[in-house]
């Protein structure tokens, strides 16, 4: 994991949103923070929405 | 090492689910000494049992390591894999669904409905929602303070629901409920196609004839769907196009059979089962009806408690490791959701049922890319109908003895004989 950057896990689905590679895909630079992901964007792989996503420590 | 034949002849056979203290038990000793080993009962291929969430959640997270499709996606004895493929041309199952698929023929399925059911995309429903949700409880009511409530409210309202947003007409309903009992509950004689308590061969049988019937019932539904697109799910799966292709034939049935069956079963489970544990709990409507926001612990309680699926299989495509045990490739593993979401090692007290629980990480509706398509839907409808209900009734008790469905795969009860008053 890079410096200062997090991982956040779906509480659904267990997929894994990781800061340092972001979500190009879906138009999500690497290097993009959590909380800087629009409100309404919601896990790719089931729907989940940001509220519902843990921090992984 | 092989798990004891007792254990292992438990954990297959439908009667134990049915009387679930059995299954509990028998998976609290595989969970307590051989979470993860391998069964060899009579009349089936070798398989292993994975009891524990951590291992369960391990192998979901894993799906290119460990196929849906490889082999039988639900536990079936050698004869039933036999024939499977000998029906479906070399297929392991009969329907080609969801469940069924894996990789890039999985993702591009998904997809096609995947969007049509986020949160955000069916919050829009919940006032059509909430007006099935009354019709039901005014129906519950009008029997005057008794009733089956899974025959009178639990097996009908998830299925308008899904009717609903599927695009099937009301008066179809009766066939489709019947449909999806002979599907999932062979092994009951009150619920399966015959009626009557059936040889492993005749079920297979019973099966075959039960799935070409619902394919006749929806080869008029594609037609009827590409003349006139709606915005339904089945209109989504009707006109759907795949680099270019609409769907293939055992693919569209498959979409279409399993919208339609594990659609609502599950959730009509799920919703038996929680009123089965409110009437034997008396301190909890009161609980309920004084803190209104325990409404979603109450929901995600209920959907662990009854995990309506209570099993299915994945195969490995190499060798590989899970918890320091060597699986092979070609190794076929029962995910047992019902024991997962007893595990001890994640709920200190999993035989308890409790609104409270700070989390409540359940796994009843799967992990990983497979994790249930319907899981945002359910548990709106849930929430919905208890919200409604506990604004109607003062309280519930038992009227005599619940039972459960002869299954071992997605079953719950099949009568819930509940007292109740009005509010």
């Amino acid at each position: 994991m890079a410096d200062g950057l997090r991982q956040w896990r779906c509480r659904n689905c267990g997929f894994i949103y990781d800061e340092a590679l972001g979500l190009p895909d879906e138009g999500i630079a690497p290097g993009t923070r959590f909380e800087d992901i629009p409100d309404d964007w919601y896990c790719p792989d089931c729907g989940t929405e940001k509220p519902d996503f843990d921090l992984l420590t | 090492m092989t798990l004891p034949r007792e254990l292992a002849e438990t954990i297959i056979d439908p009667k134990a689910y049915a009387q679930r203290d059995l299954a509990d038990a028998a998976f609290r000793t595989i969970r307590a000494t051989a979470p993860l080993d391998r069964a060899e009962p009579e009349g089936f291929n070798p398989f292993w049992v994975v009891s524990r969430h951590a291992d369960i959640k391990d192998i979901e997270r894993q799906p290119d390591l460990f196929h849906n499709g490889d082999r039988s996606t639900f536990l079936s004895d050698r004869t039933g894999e036999e024939t499977n493929r000998a029906l479906t041309g070399g297929e392991p199952n009969l329907i080609r669904s969801l469940v069924s698929v894996d990789g890039k023929e999985h993702r591009d399925l998904r997809g096609v409905v995947f969007p049509h059911v986020t949160p955000r995309a069916i919050k829009p429903l919940e006032d059509q929602i909430r007006v099935i949700a009354r019709e039901f409880v005014d129906h519950m009511l009008s029997f005057g303070g008794e009733c089956d409530f899974a025959v009178d409210v639990a097996f009908l309202y998830p299925l308008r629901v899904i009717m609903t947003v599927l695009g099937v007409p009301q008066e179809d309903e009766p066939f489709m409920l019947k449909l999806t009992q002979e599907l999932f509950n062979n092994a009951d004689p009150e619920l399966n196609r015959a009626r009557r308590e059936l040889s492993r061969e005749d079920m297979l049988k019973s099966l075959w004839e039960t799935t070409m019937e619902l394919e006749d019932y929806f080869a008029s539904v594609t037609k009827r769907f590409r003349e006139n697109p709606t915005d339904q799910i089945n209109s989504l799966i009707a006109n759907a196009k795949i680099d270019g292709q609409y769907l293939n034939h055992r693919q569209m049935m498959g979409y279409y059979i399993i919208a339609a069956t594990a659609g609502h079963d599950t959730t009509s489970n799920t919703t038996g089962g929680a009123m089965w544990a409110l009437a034997e709990r008396p301190h909890l409507l009161a609980r309920m009806k004084a803190n209104p926001e325990r409404i979603s612990g109450f929901v995600e309680e209920s959907i662990r408690w009854e995990t309506p699926v209570k099993h299915f299989m994945r195969s490995a495509v190499a060798d590989t490791e899970i918890s320091g045990r060597a699986i092979s490739a070609g190794d076929w593993l029962m995910l047992s959701y019902q024991s997962g979401n007893r595990d001890e090692a994640v709920w200190d007290d999993p035989f308890e049922f409790r609104i409270d629980r700070e989390t409540n990480p359940q796994i009843a509706f799967g992990y990983g890319v497979h994790v249930c398509l319907g899981q945002h839907l359910a548990r709106m409808e849930m929430r919905i109908l208890w919200e409604e209900l506990f604004a109607r009734i003062g309280s519930v008790e038992m009227n005599g003895e619940g039972q459960r469905t002869i299954s071992n795969f997605v079953c719950g009860p099949k009568h819930v004989p509940i007292r109740f008053t009005a509010q």
